[in-house]
């Protein structure tokens, strides 16, 4: 046990040791807080303004503070998302730069398990993305509550951590299997570039995922971190939703709800049909299994001696 | 018992045959240099023992431990100062090398009580907390040598372990070597481009193409393999090549080079009248070298 915590501890301090590393691993997150402070708010507002238009003049008794603290949840879930693919992706590089530096040489040479080995990088980057994300998620929650209270009970809170967490294990999971394939530092430093140009996108961070077409909204809910994200934006969204509510007092039967829920995708769709944020969650998990069975079975082949 | 038996060890590539039945073994203790340009061999044979590359053919035992059955023995005897760095850039030294000390099962307090001696002798204390990145060539050679003792071996591995060091740094890390071999009777098995290194070894083995083309002290392989030289500073004229006609030598500019291997005591002694100012320069390393592989270290 010992021998496994070192390696973790030795794959922990290498992301977090690195400043830079941190900020570029957040990168996207950070993208996605500049363009939500530039114009994102003024849109997403001006959505929430056309889906309350069509409620008519019941509209007019939702209170302006929590428009505003419906519009800064979807930033921070959009921000919490896009690091859950990230950060996990970025910590897990190690395992390339190992590769290429031959530091797995010397790791391997000591009387460490190959299944030890391969455990710490995953746990390593799992605790990350959920240091980090959970660190977000935190930071959103302190905010929110400094400006006029986030509605939300601490059932809510401990499910929305949960998720997270499942998010970050998930995507770690995939991530590691990705691993495999870079050879260098380098190729892997050029997919991250397009994987933090993608995330944004994919997880809804920039466009909600429902003003896609089908087959884009199908392709980007394959995405794990799609669903966990849209599981978490349901999870601290329903303090919100129920004071809208209760400001229309149920004049509008359920109509106002229906609407923000096709505007903002609070729910994920694959070919056409609509899952429940259950369905969303066990998604995940199956991804997960398939995922690190897959991550076994590659590892196994790549950490055998030569 | 030997620390390191090697019986015609054979590693393949796909259709590249790397090491080709190479076979030698190492006494306890011993200082052991393993010779060879890049490609011939060395790394490979180093990773093969060190249960980090799988052996295609032959056997091996470390320490009595059969490799490839009892490796997890095997590891925990060895230590590897690898050609290149493989230590965290990002790391200070002192969880640099505490994280490796966990590899072996090691607390802190555990791998303090090993370095007791060699924080003082490799003056660590005063690099102990700064990043492995912002290190001299020299400090962080130190440093990779007492990762590799962290765990007390009975057999370091050294693959060239002073290459691109300055001289102080290559006195102190051959001072900690001395001392290993000396106090600890440790087995050291060297690589190396510095053929002046290896005349301390009590073997050399030299490889070629995956194959041992020499083997012996290195004592034994200057008489079998280099020749010495005598340094004649004098005019060149037709008595002087007289004197000197069937040995084989050359003139530049002031002196014949005149190569030998037996003994030139008695032609000094019977031309002492003319011989006066000489000096006789010992065959090398170097020249065991190249006669050889016909290729100089240097070059390499």
């Amino acid at each position: 046990m010992k021998k496994f915590m070192g390696l973790t501890k030795r794959n922990l301090l290498i992301y977090f040791k690195d400043k830079p590393a941190i900020v570029f691993s957040l990168l996207t997150s950070l993208i996605v807080l500049v363009l939500y402070l530039l114009f994102l708010k003024g849109t997403f507002e001006a959505s929430l303004d056309s889906a309350l238009a069509e409620a008519g003049e019941l509209s007019s008794l939702i209170r302006s503070e929590d428009i505003s603290l419906f519009v800064n949840i979807i930033l921070l879930t959009g921000m919490m998302g896009s690091a859950m693919i990230t950060v996990p992706y970025s910590c897990l590089t190690t395992i390339v730069k190992d590769r290429e530096n031959r530091i797995d040489y010397d790791i391997s040479a000591t009387p460490v398990k190959r299944w030890q080995i391969i455990l710490s990088y995953y746990t390593a980057a799992a605790i990350s993305a959920c240091v980090m994300t959970g660190a977000l998620l935190t930071l959103g929650i302190i905010i929110l509550s400094v400006n006029g209270g986030l509605l939300l009970g601490a059932a809510e809170l401990l499910k929305a951590y949960g998720i997270v967490i499942l998010g970050s294990v998930s995507a770690t999971g995939i991530f590691m299997t990705i691993m495999i394939f870079f050879k260098t530092a380098q190729s892997a430093s050029a997919f991250f570039g397009m994987l933090s140009a993608a995330a944004g996108f994919v997880i809804g961070a920039f466009i909600p995922i429902s003003q896609f077409s089908e087959g884009v909204q199908t392709f980007c809910n394959l995405f794990p971190a799609t669903h966990v994200t849209v599981a978490v934006r349901n999870t601290l969204m329903s303090g919100v939703m129920e004071s809208f509510e209760a400001s229309i007092g149920g004049m509008d039967h359920g109509m106002l709800s229906k609407m923000l829920n096709e505007s903002f995708s609070f729910h994920a769709k694959m070919f056409g049909n609509e899952l429940q944020i259950g369905e969303s969650v066990f998604y995940v998990l199956i991804i997960s299994a398939v995922s690190c069975l897959i991550m076994i079975y590659a590892y196994s082949k790549t950490y055998r001696r030569k | 018992m030997n620390a390191i038996e090697v019986r015609e060890l054979i590693k393949d590539y796909k259709e590249h045959r790397a090491v080709d039945g190479i076979s030698f073994s190492v006494g306890e203790g011993e200082l052991f240099a393993f010779l060879g340009e890049n490609g011939a061999g060395k790394s490979t044979t180093i990773n093969i023992l060190c249960t980090i590359l799988q052996k295609t053919g032959g056997e091996v035992s470390l320490m009595g431990h059969r490799l490839g059955e009892e490796d997890d023995a095997i590891r925990s005897l060895i230590g590897i100062v690898f050609q290149n760095s493989v230590l965290d850039d990002k790391l200070t030294v002192k969880e640099n090398i505490y994280t490796r000390g966990a590899y072996y099962g090691l607390s802190k307090k555990q791998v303090d009580e090993r370095l007791k001696g060699f924080r003082e002798s490799f003056e660590l204390d005063e690099i102990w907390n700064r990043r492995y990145e912002n290190l001299s060539g020299g400090q962080r050679r130190r440093v990779d040598i007492t990762r590799a003792l962290i765990n007390d071996p009975r057999i370091l591995f050294l693959d060239e372990p002073t290459t691109g060091l300055d001289p102080k740094s290559r006195r102190i890390v051959w001072d900690h070597i001395d001392y290993l071999r000396r106090e600890k009777n440790m087995t050291i098995f060297l690589t190396t481009h510095y053929m002046e290194e290896t005349k301390d070894a009590d073997r050399v083995v030299i490889l070629d193409k995956g194959k041992v083309i020499a083997s012996g002290t290195p004592a034994e392989l200057k008489n079998a393999h280099a020749s010495s030289r005598l340094v004649w500073y004098t005019k060149q004229d037709g008595e002087n090549e007289e004197l000197l006609k069937g040995m084989e030598h050359s003139y530049d500019s002031d002196h014949y080079n005149v190569r030998f291997k037996d003994n030139i005591t008695e032609l000094l002694y019977r031309y002492r009248e003319r011989i006066t100012d000489y000096e006789v320069i010992k065959g090398s390393m170097d020249d065991v070298f190249l006669n050889l592989t016909g290729r100089e270290m240097a070059e390499l």
